[in-house]
């Protein structure tokens, strides 16, 4: 048990000048300046981050001259990791050095602002830090036993890498949606740039899970529910039902030449599993094929079923789809002989329905044939995706060059906007693809109109030369944006992992931590993370498997040790009843917490009637000195942010987008920790306004947050300023700028009514402070 | 038109920071040269520039080439390559934009004259007459003569009719014309940066629509 040691403590404040990023905006001398009534020790650094900024911390802890450290620099969540493992080297507790963030939360998104406003920020912000870190305790974070189980998502080429890395260490479930496994994959021809045929190289792979003893397969199979914490997940899945047993079903084809309406079939002949299914929207349910299976494998009475499954780390590899281009409406689609190149990929892959064989809506090969790149992608005006889809010109010419090897002297056009083929052996492709004389066009097709007699016309402007331009093609492909594949937001939710504004789930760093996410527990591979060929897929289907078996690998998981503690209990159980996760329980009349199930969420702290409970870290009167002292360095805005939101603010700074110097974060593991009192406490030490942002997706909270900005409302109006509570997401990072920015002002024109009401009553012509 | 080099003097940054100013025009330094604009275009092959090209030399500031080009005046603002453009440019109201500075700079083009028959008769009825508009334009446009014959089919065919029809409240249309002429007269006074003062009177109209 941690007790308030006796000593007075020793703060040592290191602010880092990240080699102007910070220091050009920030006045971090008069930061230091205003820190000499605080009885702390000051030190600046080019960057802290480096290992003399780190050596220097370290000497200073070692030496005793500090026993707490506030450090001002980039988010935390760049390097608090970085600096409490030093921390920890030290001999100091980690969890008593806290970062705060001047660079993505002022530098960065203040440089348009007038210097004393953001000063007065910098300052009021570390001075906060300096209060909070004073008063805290030095927690040490719960540890947690892992389930040693991995649930991949997604059966394509990065699920099954990342299954099959796994299964010899860890035991594998690997779910998917479709009958069978292979993604897209199974769904292509040839592979760029080798041209190897996709089914040759990934068949095996797809027998390999099926008969690994690791690996648990679940086809058909979603995730329904989450239930659980990180570390020790119980999910629910659910099965459609596909009316043959997989397990009992030989594959005879008995079924299917019985069949009088065609429902029943194999996907297709490598299937994995290879089991017969039934579409149901074409059965008759004349049980034809119940009678004739040797092995009484079907049912065709099954229903969807549920199961349920413990895991302690998830992989989300459930890639991406293309999207529907019949959006854009001047190329017409759909129409016979106009294709996705998805649709013209199947038709020559195992999925095949026309036996391998390229062919126009008539049967006959097509002799013009022309791609039509960029089809939705690369558009800022909300009509498409803004981004591109990375592998369009790869696989175009790949198919161009099918065309000309199936026939000669067919034609081939690629309209493209650039050519895009960097990385290794794909210039090489592209100028193979030219020897074999496909005709490329510079220009983004501008108008495709299907004719009378099923070929299109398209029209374009040649750009090299300026020129206009009309052809009529047998066949256009469409090459449209590749998106995350359907379902992939609401699978994030579920597992508390956000995903960025184009739909794929970020990264926890877009370049250090490729395949980790925000949650520690759930990682990701594939095209879930952005468009990519097989290649990257692979590499991160690897990269994932090592992760979650670096992850797994520890036996227990570290839990922040911020969780309620029970001061004063009356036995009245309102928290109990309040608490989402069940983490609380009446025990001879006293309310005990379970920490392990505790999420830190602090529900039961406003709704205790006797305010018997406290978040460790973040109690009420260590939230007060902090806004005290943020606040005693000028009035500003101040903004209740949680984890996920914060994130979005982070994202805010890494893009400049710029918002008013008055807003002032403070960081709380959620914002239903937050009472009236907190609240009052601001606008009495001066906030001229106070926000409550909440990004997470967890229902549990977000379904009480309108109640709790009610009641807060309702608590706080003596003051009559502006209160708002807002939703934002990791990825709504513009949206939150523009929030900040109104209410910023919001709150400046009320303070701004208010002073001049003030003066008038006070007939005080030197007042001046609002 | 004969091409020339692009030099360092045939660049002028500030006609191109004017436009990228104008309302309309933010987003011409993000245009990634598609060309679905002149593709889309219906007359882009009579433009002695296409539309892209156009805003490749307003990036460049190729003043002189943008305001001589016949482009912005050959524009039908049919509005397909605003509609289509992937980056948010609108070519249509760049045309627009362009047009009065070409004015303003004294450039004469033959294709400006259509443009101002139609304003003439703007003004003094309140209404277009295609009668008056045909025979106006064949006035002052001698090639027009070979248009006779279609024209008199038109006009068999009822299409073309004689009556001139005038808006009601004449006055009110006056009221207005001589309050953007005094603009311009102001405007004209202020005028410090060359070819500013067409865009000081676009803003002057864009503001209160915004405060509404």
């Amino acid at each position: 048990m941690p007790e308030n040691e006796p000593t007075p403590k020793k703060i040592g404040v290191y602010l880092c000048r990240c080699g102007g990023n910070i220091s050009d905006v920030v006045d971090l001398q008069a930061v230091a300046e205003s820190l000499k009534e605080e009885n702390v020790i000051v030190n600046i650094q080019d960057y802290l981050c480096s290992s003399a900024g780190q050596e220097k911390i370290k000497n200073d802890i070692e030496k005793g001259k500090v026993d707490r450290v506030v450090i001002g620099s980039c988010s935390p969540k760049l390097h608090l990791e970085t600096f409490r493992s030093m921390a920890k080297k030290a001999g100091l507790n980690p969890n008593l050095l806290e970062i705060t963030n001047i660079r993505e939360q002022a530098s960065w998104v203040h440089d348009k602002e007038s210097k004393e406003g953001v000063n007065s920020k910098a300052r009021g912000l570390i001075k906060g830090a300096v209060a909070r870190i004073s008063s805290i305790e030095a927690l040490v974070p719960l540890e947690k036993k892992l389930v040693d189980r991995t649930l991949v998502v997604g059966g394509g080429i990065a699920g099954i890498t990342t299954a099959l890395e796994l299964a010899d260490g860890h035991e594998v479930i690997l779910i998917e949606k479709q009958p069978y496994l292979g993604g897209h994959m199974i769904g292509l021809s040839k592979t760029f740039p080798t041209l190897d045929c996709s089914q040759c190289i990934l068949t095996p792979k797809m027998v390999a899970v099926h008969n690994h003893p690791g690996i648990t397969m679940f086809t058909q199979t979603e995730v329904a529910e989450v239930n659980g914490s990180p570390g020790d997940y119980s999910i629910n899945l659910r099965h459609s039902p596909r009316y043959v047993d997989i397990e009992k079903c030989i594959s005879c084809g008995a079924c299917a030449r019985k069949c009088p309406s065609g429902a029943i079939f194999l996907p297709f002949a490598q299937a994995v599993p290879q089991a017969y299914m039934i579409d149901m929207s074409k059965c008759k349910n004349c049980g034809a094929c119940v009678k004739v299976c040797p092995r009484d494998a079907i049912t065709l009475d099954a229903k969807e079923t549920t199961s349920s499954v413990s895991a302690g780390a998830v992989t989300v590899a459930t890639g991406f789809e293309s999207i529907d281009p019949s959006f854009i409406e001047e190329y017409n689609y759909p129409a016979p002989n106009l294709l996705t190149a998805v649709e013209f990929e199947e038709m020559l892959s195992a999925k095949s329905k026309t036996g391998m064989r390229l062919q126009k809506a008539d049967g006959t090969f097509p002799n013009r044939v022309a791609f039509v790149l960029c089809a939705g992608s690369r558009d800022f005006t909300g009509r498409g995706k803004k981004h591109c889809s990375k592998v369009c010109c790869i696989y175009s010419q790949k198919q161009a060059q099918l065309v000309k090897k199936m026939k000669e002297d067919a034609e081939a056009w690629i309209f493209y906007i650039d050519m895009r083929s960097a990385g290794r052996r794909f210039e090489e492709f592209y100028h193979h693809t030219q020897e074999k004389g496909v005709n490329y066009v510079r220009g983004k097709v501008a108008e495709i109109i299907p004719q009378k007699d099923g070929t299109h016309m398209v029209q374009y402007e040649d750009t090299n030369l300026g020129m206009k331009g009309r052809e009529i093609f047998d066949m256009v492909v469409l090459c449209p944006a590749l998106v995350p594949s359907r379902g992939t937001k609401e699978l994030a939710d579920k597992l508390g992992v956000p995903t960025g504004d184009d739909g794929f789930i970020e990264e926890k760093h877009v370049k250090l931590d490729p395949v980790n996410t925000l949650n520690q527990s759930v990682f990701a591979a594939g095209c879930v993370l952005g468009p990519k060929d097989i290649h990257d897929s692979v590499t991160e289907g690897i990269s994932a498997a090592h992760k979650v078996s670096q992850f797994l690998g520890k036996g227990v998981i570290l839990i922040p040790p911020e969780k309620p503690m029970i001061l004063e209990c009356n036995g009245c159980g309102d928290c109990v009843k309040a608490c989402p996760y069940n983490a609380l329980a009446l025990e001879g009349g006293k309310a005990v917490l379970s920490p392990l199930a505790c999420t830190g969420c602090g529900i039961c702290v406003p709704v205790c009637p006797i305010k018997g409970i406290e978040i460790r870290n973040f109690t009420r009167n260590q939230l007060k000195a902090q806004l005290k002292a943020i606040l005693g360095e000028g009035s500003g805005v101040i903004v209740f942010i949680d984890p996920y939101a914060y994130a979005a603010a982070d994202i805010a700074g890494v893009n400049r987008r710029q918002y008013s110097s008055l807003i002032r974060f403070v960081s709380v593991p959620s914002i239903h920790i937050l009472d009236a009192d907190v609240i009052n406490a601001a606008f009495e030490y001066g906030a001229s306004g106070v926000m409550l942002i909440e990004g997470t997706t967890d229902e549990k909270l977000t379904s009480l947050s309108d109640e709790l900005y009610k009641k807060l409302k309702k608590e706080t109006r003596k003051h009559k300023k502006p209160l708002r509570y807002s939703h934002i997401e990791t990825a709504q990072y513009e949206k939150l700028t523009d929030l900040l920015n109104v209410f910023a002002a919001q709150a400046g024109a009320k303070a701004g009514k208010r002073s001049r009401k003030e003066q008038a009553n006070d007939k005080d012509p030197a007042g001046e402070q609002g | 038109m004969k091409k020339e080099t692009i030099l360092p003097e045939s660049r002028d940054t500030a006609f191109r920071d004017l436009i990228i100013r104008t309302p309309g025009g933010e987003n011409i330094p993000t245009c990634m040269q598609c060309g679905i604009c002149a593709g889309s275009c219906p007359v882009s092959h009579e433009m002695d520039y296409t539309p892209r090209q156009l805003v490749r030399m307003i990036q460049l500031g190729l003043k002189k080439d943008v305001l001589n080009s016949n482009t912005i005046w050959i524009c039908t603002t049919c509005f397909s390559c605003s509609v289509r453009c992937p980056r948010g440019i609108h070519p249509t109201e760049l045309m627009e934009t362009l047009k009065p500075i070409a004015v303003a700079e004294g450039i004469k083009n033959k294709n400006a004259k259509f443009d101002n028959v139609f304003s003439e008769v703007i003004k003094k009825n309140g209404r277009a007459s295609e009668f008056l508009l045909i025979s106006k334009y064949s006035l002052s446009e001698p090639g027009m003569i070979k248009q006779a014959p279609f024209g008199l089919s038109l006009f068999s065919k009822g299409k073309l009719p004689l009556s001139i029809d005038k808006m009601e409240n004449m006055g009110e249309l006056d009221t207005i014309f001589k309050l953007g002429e005094k603009e311009e007269e102001k405007a004209e006074t202020k005028k410090n940066v060359e070819g500013k003062e067409p865009i000081e009177k676009e803003k002057g109209n864009a503001e209160p629509e915004a405060e509404k």
